[in-house]
């Protein structure tokens, strides 16, 4: 926490705003993953166990990406009946098409869906290892959100063809993950990740991002109390400054980012979160592949070694305690 | 009688309407191709297609991004709708069905929809089981149509792994069929340890990728034909 705060530390931190559940954490405890959704205590301790295992200096829940969108009236899927490690997804979209886009927020949406669930989860995972490790939500941006409740195919075409109208939903949407989020912060949340990968380089153009995008993830930064990181994945060279102005403390990026080049653009002061692929990587690399990753992460000039993504549950113990260990005998 | 500058003209209009996502004018200029008695193939793979590389190609060059591919992807498809159903006989050389979706866990199809476009184009029979899709139900269809080509796709690492037990099961059933796999997350790696005999490497590369496709599947077929002679 004393990152956040700017202050000089012995060493970089090592830890994720982004879910990292692991298969092994889960084994430990006797959970099966479709069960942490849905149940505040397994989430909390499938959170917590990352931490206890591996020193991994982080608490995250939830796990999955459908919070907001359930509590505000949206069908999820979280596969019950799978053995396999399926994250949910939305069965059914509140928005069907453009002339379902004047939606209102449910008066208590505070109350919907899994929000209170989520809220309970973080008051245990602060009880359990909050005294020893941060401990970390996230909500997502409104375009990512906006592509969970409407079709993403016809979102896409309107923020070219109707941005009016898509600015309006977006509004709306940071509404409503400013409320979600205010009830994150007062269950516990040491921090909180906005996750706006919808609207990465890779699908829109750095231009629709600063006149579509920007504005209203800047109301809701103004909105967050607790210490607040923007992420976003894929391409983001071209992005990064239009990051650093959305008001929020840190930024975070993926492996497809040049760090380096990011940190020369944004100053030495700027947080920089990043950038090693947590799954080529982290549970599909070698040891020796994971220490180099992480030195660069370092080289390049990271503020916190960091994810570019959710830590995809298989990954081997034995690689997030080398990521850990190549960053506490780390010497510039 | 059509006389070449006509014929140009046409397929220039229609190339445009593609790159500029306008759908009136590429259904204008398909009424106006058959009108005159052109060949809709023609009309098709010099004027629609073409029009579709140059976007591609805009892509690349990042001057277009999704939102601007989707809408060419419309305008494409309104011509299309109007030429098909006087196309004689396909001259690409390949003509197949594919069963096509993405796994099951996740609901992005984009860039599936991307390859499926080039599909429809060439001609072949299309099975669209959509999005989130029981891994189950792409072996069952594959049986039931009989069809040449399975093609999977997964945005996700999170839901990619469930490709390798589709390929497995459609290995077992029927050894034949050919299977592509695509999606932001898979490699050349990924494929051969899969076992699938294509990849496209990303969305964004799925236009091109479902060009090469199309013209590797041809290759196998040419070279399956010279085995007969």
């Amino acid at each position: 926490m004393r990152l956040f705060a700017g202050e000089e530390l012995d060493r970089t931190p090592c830890f994720s705003g982004m879910g990292n559940i692991t298969t092994e954490g889960l084994k430990s405890l006797g959970i099966k993953f479709a069960a942490t959704h849905l149940d505040a205590k397994m989430m909390a301790d499938a959170a917590a166990s990352t931490y206890k295992l591996f020193g991994f200096e982080c608490g995250i829940v939830p796990v999955d990406l459908c919070i907001e969108a359930e509590a505000l009236g949206c069908e999820i899927n979280v596969y019950g009946h799978s053995e396999d490690l399926l994250y949910p997804t939305i069965r059914k979209k509140l928005i069907h098409n453009e002339n379902e886009m004047d939606i209102a927020l449910p008066a208590d949406l505070h109350k919907k869906g899994r929000i209170p669930l989520l809220c309970e989860a973080i008051r245990l995972v602060k009880k359990d290892i909050g005294a020893e490790a941060p401990v970390g939500t996230y909500v997502l941006g409104p375009f990512t959100l906006a592509g969970q409740i409407m079709e993403l195919n016809d979102l896409l075409k309107l923020s070219f063809k109707k941005p009016v109208k898509v600015g309006r939903l977006l509004d709306l949407l940071a509404d409503a993950i400013i409320i979600v989020a205010g009830e994150m912060e007062k269950a516990g949340a040491d921090f909180i990740t906005v996750r706006e990968m919808g609207a990465t380089s890779d699908v829109l153009s750095p231009r629709v991002f600063k006149s579509l995008i920007l504005p209203y993830l800047q109301k809701i930064f103004a909105k967050l109390t607790v210490p607040s990181i923007i992420h976003i994945c894929g391409k983001t060279n071209d992005i990064v400054p239009f990051m650093a102005e959305s008001g929020a403390r840190a930024i975070s990026v993926d492996q497809k980012n040049d760090l380096a080049e990011s940190r020369k653009k944004l100053g030495k002061a700027a947080l920089i979160f990043g950038n090693y692929d947590p799954y080529n990587v982290l549970v599909a690399g070698t040891e020796e592949l994971v220490r180099q990753t992480i030195r660069k992460c370092m080289d390049d000039g990271a503020s916190a070694v960091w994810p570019g993504c959710d830590i995809w549950p298989t990954v081997p113990g034995e690689n997030i305690k080398a990521m850990m260990d190549e960053v506490k005998n780390y010497r510039r | 009688m059509v006389t070449e500058e006509k014929k140009k003209e046409l397929l220039e209009k229609l190339k445009n309407a593609v790159i500029q996502y306008d759908e009136d004018t590429a259904k204008e200029g398909a009424q106006e191709a058959l009108d005159i008695g052109m060949n809709p193939n023609e009309a098709i793979f010099n004027g629609l297609v073409s029009g579709m590389e140059e976007v591609g190609r805009l892509f690349e060059a990042q001057e277009y991004f999704v939102p601007e591919l989707l809408m060419c992807a419309d305008a494409l498809y309104a011509g299309l709708d109007i030429l098909r159903p006087h196309v004689q006989q396909l001259d690409l050389g390949v003509r197949g069905s594919v069963v096509i979706g993405t796994v099951e866990g996740d609901v992005h199809d984009i860039g599936k929809n991307i390859v499926k476009m080039m599909f429809d184009v060439a001609g072949f029979k299309v099975y669209d089981l959509g999005r989130d899709v029981p891994l189950d139900k792409f072996v069952e269809e594959q049986m039931k149509t009989e069809s040449d080509l399975v093609c999977l796709s997964a945005m996700m690492t999170t839901t990619m792994s469930g490709m390798k037990k589709v390929i497995a099961d459609l290995r077992a059933k029927n050894p034949k069929v050919k299977i592509m796999i695509g999606g932001a997350p898979v490699s050349q790696d990924v494929a051969d340890k899969f076992g699938a005999d294509g990849y496209a490497k990303d969305a964004n590369n799925a236009l091109k990728d479902a060009i090469n496709m199309i013209s590797s599947l041809k290759k196998l077929k040419e070279e399956a034909e010279a085995g007969k002679k």
